[in-house]
């Protein structure tokens, strides 16, 4: 499976070392002049539409449900054809002023309402499991980078640990043998403990260096206490790193969230989630590939928005700094 | 460095007993009692206390556990009298839902996962790196920004999806590949190729994007480096600059990263095994999941996080041996 | 038993209702001459799961003893698939059915002449009975209990390895054997039908011996094992066919492609690509339902009849399930067409009224709660509801499995139930716990959806008794899930199961179908047929829910493909 955030990240941490950190150590670019040369990027922008929409709709699902007249767990025996093993009726899935993205074959569940409840559960676990692994990221690798020695070399050896961790492998495992209950909790806590040593290599590594500037040097020599230089200094000096960091790593998480339930460890049915839709669509898009497809096309564009996003918010941050 | 070099054995050995103890504990308490699963379905609790007893599942579980690490190295055997099994070293464990020793089930599904991965690591590599170069000569044109594109869909793409459309496509549509099966090379090379084509394409997908990214950006840094610029001033033909002075070194740290990736190639097959139902290792985790046959998962899970440190063993001792800077620093 | 696929749901109902009489052959009248089998070739079994067993003593699911029937040979068996009553029981080794004595207490089988393992070694009576005593083994004998369950042997004897030979069972020469039993049993020609009744050489099969290899006795025998992956089977020299009156073998190989996805399967069937051609698989999966349409396809396609029961159990011993009334009224309330539709359409299930379904021996056709095209008929139910004092209705909590067909199910007994004010609470538990926890009294909840099918489909007295019979109500592991405990129902079960005449105990089981269902203690829900889709080139193919019969399955062009 790819892991997405791991290869980002991966490849984040060798283009900064291979450039010997210069510019990362750098103050960062302002926020306002980050979001002034975003808006100017079409793609940035398109994408960050669709994720405001795909927001959007799963914070409004109970509303847009009410619109469509199907809930996700409503089934609707007409809409299927039991000469056929429940074969949506009419054309591409039962697509229609009833149904407007079809049915699910069999049952006759409304794919719309399902997509519109699949979404409250990928950005749920998504932006939790992004906001706890960056939470440990960014604790643990200030706390390795800052303080060095023994500490360094314990925190430093976990990270080695986790990172030799079949994660998929291993999560799947422990999803599967834990009990039902909780799950998108459980998920959120799975995928973040696999997830975050990735940032706190690099939140370590910047820190370290950032260790040596002057100004913290000065900090120190007017008696400040460890916890107010790291978290007043070099916190903010990192801000830039750890928000393109995260955003690189939403669409990791989206992706495992839903790869997870597409094997059948994710979130328990009948709550809808995408990855699962996919799953039971297998069998079925040879006859009915818009059950398939839309799941499929949700699913994509909603890694790929995150994805490019990230890309072109680290472009950004960089090019900021480089002309700071 | 010989000291350097026991410095990093000793860290693996430490690095994979705590994954071994991890693991343990892990399947340790969320594992179902195995005496039931041999019991069957006509079973009474003397069997089963009898059966534990037999396999030593009513021992502490410190012994238990020092029986598993000494099964890696020397075999074990469970049970006793005319029923005892064998399970000779390195016992992984012993499968009671499938009645087979852990290592045999892996060892015999290991072709096809290796298949599967040096397959899709030559076509990440060709793909990644060429397009990478092209992208990096490219700077900037269309064609450029056209692989850029490419990389982020490719890098988007949940391979599972990738995987459905592609048998949807080229399968199920379009008849111009078969289901895969596991043809092996020596019977139909042809065929072995067709087969084996989907699963490459699909598990290597990710991977290609990130290469070609890396080599990309690695490739335009250097071009940009003072020895490049002078070698260019001097009058080298562009061809000789390419080669000699920039290909080198922006390819090294792609060598250092795919070390890594190769080793984590068997966690990450098990989709792409699964979805076109190759019974490679990573089939067999996710067949084991669903019966919930711990120790097949555990056996795996240890194989896995095995590669992945020895990979990573390797990559620092070809990167020491390239760049003998890193001796010192070492960084983590 | 053989039904072409048919497009008109009234014909397949119709189809259904002819239950016996119908010989493979037959169908395929109008088809060219290369349409018999014929010796020779490799027939394709692609499957999602691996066996559970090499072993007959461990293995016992329906599946498995299919597949026994290609390497192993007893001393009876289950009729030929095409023959008039597949389910019938026929002498296999024996030279007849076995004789018993007046008391019914002594089996005796006499065996024929030329039987040998695939090593050469001739059988003997020595030998079956040293494989039969396997069955007690307590880490091998996990297979069919029935042999354990009729022969008698004494507490401590704990099968061959360990205690020896099995006292039970008499060798006086070497084509005779002879069972002593606990209690009469009139039906022990089927036990011996069972899996775990067959030889193996003396001594053999201790331990895991038989994981990855095994001594056949049947027409094959194992040439790879790869577990999880394939099986092959290559021809056994040493079976003569000669002493086999039931097994055809037409092919000289069979090979056993494991670990498919249900979806590649019907993809590849449906492609018939290559060696699929001569392809056979389980059941299709209800996508595949919509594109089996196409004439060559409709033409393939195979349909088997339910030898299971889909029923809701109650909790009879508490409120208000302890009331007949209300469960005769769940009878009349619940909807089965709506429940039909949800379990895959009517190709795939059919509404059951009876507990005893139509292909097994003994099924009588009735309807004690009858309702227009089986829509339910809430307002009966209502009144016996009133009768009870319920008619404000109730709230119960239901069982099921973590499956999306049985959710399906569950929902839609929701739904009919809710026109009766009875509010149905959904208790999802996982599939691998779910039986489990049914079986446990203490913790299954008010009622449960499950299946039960006959251990043998030559009589329903393992159809109906395990789930009524009050007397095997245990703590785990029970069957009887309703704990419903009747002295009248109790008695008539020992009755019945007393008459050595099986006939006549079949036409009592139908009867007592009925006697039981007047006290409601269950709702029976769906008869689950499948349809199946052989490969072009496989001929005799009479596809079977309970067992599939391969041993006369053949290829119609062993060099095609």
């Amino acid at each position: 499976m790819t892991f997405t955030p791991t290869e980002l990240e991966a490849e984040g941490a060798a283009g900064g070392e291979a450039t010997g950190d210069p510019a990362s150590s750098s103050p960062p670019a302002s926020g306002r002049r980050l979001a002034r040369a975003f808006m100017r990027d079409r793609a940035a922008v398109a994408c960050a539409a669709y994720i405001l929409v795909v927001i959007l709709m799963a914070l409004t699902a109970p509303l847009l449900v009410k619109l469509s007249g199907y809930g996700p767990l409503e089934f609707d025996q007409a809409a299927v054809d039991p000469n056929l093993g429940g074969l949506p009726l009419g054309w591409g899935g039962g697509i229609g002023t009833d149904h407007w993205f079809g049915v699910e074959p069999g049952n006759g569940r409304d794919i719309f309402a399902r997509i519109v409840y699949g979404a409250r559960v990928s950005m749920t676990i998504a932006l939790l499991a992004t906001a706890l692994t960056s939470t440990l990221g960014v604790v643990f690798g200030l706390i390795a980078g800052y303080f060095g020695g023994r500490t360094d070399m314990v925190i430093s050896r976990i990270m080695e640990f986790l990172m030799a961790f079949p994660a998929l492998i291993f999560m799947i495992a422990v999803l599967s043998a834990l009990p039902a209950e909780n799950r998108q909790a459980l998920l959120v806590v799975v995928i973040s403990f696999f997830g975050w040593p990735y940032l706190a290599r690099i939140v370590r590594g910047q820190t370290m260096s950032l260790k040596q500037r002057e100004f913290v040097e000065s900090a120190k020599a007017s008696g400040a206490s460890s916890a107010q230089i790291i978290f007043k200094e070099i916190l903010p000096n990192l801000s830039s790193t750890i928000i393109v960091m995260t955003t690189l790593a939403v669409p990791g998480y989206v992706g495992t969230e839903a790869g997870l339930s597409f094997l059948g460890v994710g979130v328990v049915p009948p709550t809808p989630s995408w990855g699962q839709m996919i799953a039971s669509s297998v069998s079925w898009y040879a006859v009915d590939p818009a059950y398939f497809l839309f799941p499929g096309a949700f699913l994509f564009l909603l890694v790929l928005s995150f994805t490019v996003l990230g890309d072109r918010i680290k472009k950004i941050a960089e090019s900021g700094e480089g002309r700071a | 460095m010989i000291r350097f070099l026991a410095n990093r054995l000793l860290g693996m050995a430490v690095v994979l007993f705590l994954v071994c103890l991890f693991t343990y504990v892990i399947f340790f308490l969320l594992s179902p009692d195995p005496a039931v699963q041999i019991c069957g379905k006509n079973c009474t609790p003397e069997a089963i206390d009898q059966i534990r007893a037999n396999l030593g599942l009513d021992e502490p579980f410190l012994a238990q556990f020092w029986t598993f690490l000494s099964g890696l190295f020397v075999g074990r055997t469970y049970g006793t009298g005319a029923n005892a099994i064998d399970c000779v070293a390195p016992c992984l464990g012993y499968s009671f839902q499938s009645s087979q020793p852990v290592t045999d089930m892996i060892l015999q599904r290991l072709p096809v996962s290796a298949t599967v991965a040096v397959g899709a690591a030559v076509l990440w590599l060709l793909a990644g790196v060429s397009a990478g170069l092209v992208s990096a000569v490219r700077e900037g044109k269309f064609t450029d920004r056209f692989i850029t594109g490419l990389t982020l869909t490719g890098m988007s793409v949940p391979n599972y999806v990738l995987a459905l459309s592609l048998q949807f496509l080229l399968v199920v549509t379009l008849g111009w590949l078969p289901f895969p099966q596991a043809v092996p090379f020596s019977e139909d090379p042809l065929q072995w190729f067709m087969n084996f084509l989907m699963p490459w394409i699909v598990l290597s997908i990710g991977a290609a994007a990130v290469y070609t990214r890396l080599t990309r950006a690695n490739v335009i840094e250097t071009l940009q480096e003072n020895y490049v610029r002078t070698a260019r001033a001097k009058g080298l033909s562009p061809g000789l600059v390419w080669r000699r002075h920039a290909l080198r070194p922006a390819l090294t740290p792609i060598v250092t990263i795919f070390g890594m990736d190769f080793a984590g190639l068997l966690g990450g097959a098990l989709i792409t095994e699964t979805v076109f139902g190759l019974n490679g290792v990573g089939k067999l985790a996710a067949d084991s999941i669903t019966k919930n046959d711990q120790p097949v998962i555990m056996g795996v899970t240890l194989l896995a996080a095995f590669l992945v440190v020895v990979g990573n063993m390797v990559v620092d001792l070809l990167y020491t041996a390239i760049d003998p800077r890193v001796r010192v620093g070492s960084a983590a | 038993m053989l039904k072409k696929l048919t497009r008109a749901p009234a014909a397949l109902l119709a189809a259904a209702l002819l239950l016996t009489g119908c010989s493979g052959g037959q169908t395929d009248s109008a088809g060219t001459a290369g349409d018999d089998p014929v010796s020779g070739g490799t027939i394709h079994m692609l499957q999602n799961a691996d066996f559970s067993y090499l072993d007959p003593a461990r293995g016992w699911d329906g599946g498995v003893n299919a597949f026994y029937r290609l390497i192993y040979r007893g001393l009876t068996m289950q009729a030929a698939g095409d023959s008039d009553d597949p389910n019938a029981i026929v002498p296999d080794m024996a030279e007849s059915l076995g004789t018993a004595s007046e008391d019914g207490l002594t089996w005796t089988y006499t065996l024929k002449d030329g039987l040998k393992f695939d090593n050469g070694d001739p059988i003997t009576s020595t030998e079956l009975a040293f494989g039969i005593s396997r069955a007690w083994d307590p880490e091998i004998g996990i297979g069919s209990p029935w042999l354990k369950n009729t022969i008698a042997a004494p507490d401590d004897y704990l099968g061959p390895y360990q205690s020896g030979e099995h006292p039970g069972i008499e060798t006086p020469d070497e084509k005779t054997i002879v069972f002593h039993l606990i209690a009469p049993f009139p039906e022990f020609d089927s036990v011996l039908a069972q899996p775990n009744a067959v030889p193996f050489p003396v001594g053999t099969g201790a331990g895991d011996e038989f994981i990855n290899d095994v001594i056949a006795s049947g027409p094959y025998t194992v040439d790879t094992y790869t577990p999880g992956s394939l099986i092959k089977l290559v021809r056994n020299e040493n079976w003569d066919a000669g002493t086999d009156d039931v097994r055809k073998a037409y092919p000289d190989a069979w090979e056993f492609e494991i670990g498919l996805d249900g979806a590649t399967i019907d993809e590849r069937l449906i492609a018939g690509q290559g060696a699929d051609q001569s392809a056979i698989a389980g059941k299709v999966q209800p996508a595949t339902l919509a594109r089996l349409q196409s004439p060559d396809l409709a033409e393939r396609a195979e349909t088997a009849e339910a030898y299971c029961v889909t029923y809701m159990g109650m909790d009879t011993t508490e409120a208000p399930f302890d009331q007949l009334e209300v469960r005769q009224a769940m009878n009349y309330a619940i909807d089965r067409t709506s429940l039909q539709t949800a379990s895959g359409g009517n190709q795939l299930a059919l509404p059951a009224t009876t507990i005893i379904p139509d292909a097994v021996n003994g099924h009588k056709d009735f309807d004690l709660y009858p309702s227009e095209g089986n829509n339910g008929d809430p307002d009966k139910a209502l009144e016996l509801l009133a009768a009870a004092g319920l008619e404000d209705g109730f709230s119960f909590t239901l069982d099921i499995r973590s499956q999306p067909i049985m959710q399906a199910q569950a929902e839609s007994i929701q739904q009919s139930l809710a026109k009766i004010n009875v509010d149905v609470q959904l208790n999802v538990i996982d599939t691998s716990t779910y039986y489990e926890t049914i079986g446990t009294p203490s913790q299954m909840s008010d009622a449960a959806i499950t299946g039960w099918c006959p251990d043998w489909a030559s009589s329903s007295s393992t159809m109906v008794p395990p789930l009524v019979d009050g007397r095997v109500i245990t703590d785990k592991g029970n069957t009887n899930i309703g704990l419903f405990d009747d002295p009248a129902i109790n008695a008539r079960i020992d009755e019945i199961r007393a008459m050595t005449d099986l006939d006549a105990a079949n036409v009592a089981w139908g009867d007592f179908d009925e006697q039981v269902m007047g006290l409601a203690p269950m709702v029976p829900l769906l008869q689950e047929p499948s349809v199946f889709l052989p490969g072009e080139n496989i001929a005799n193919y009479i596809p079977n829910t309970s067992m599939t019969d391969l041993t006369i399955i053949g290829l119609k062009d062993p060099s095609a493909g």
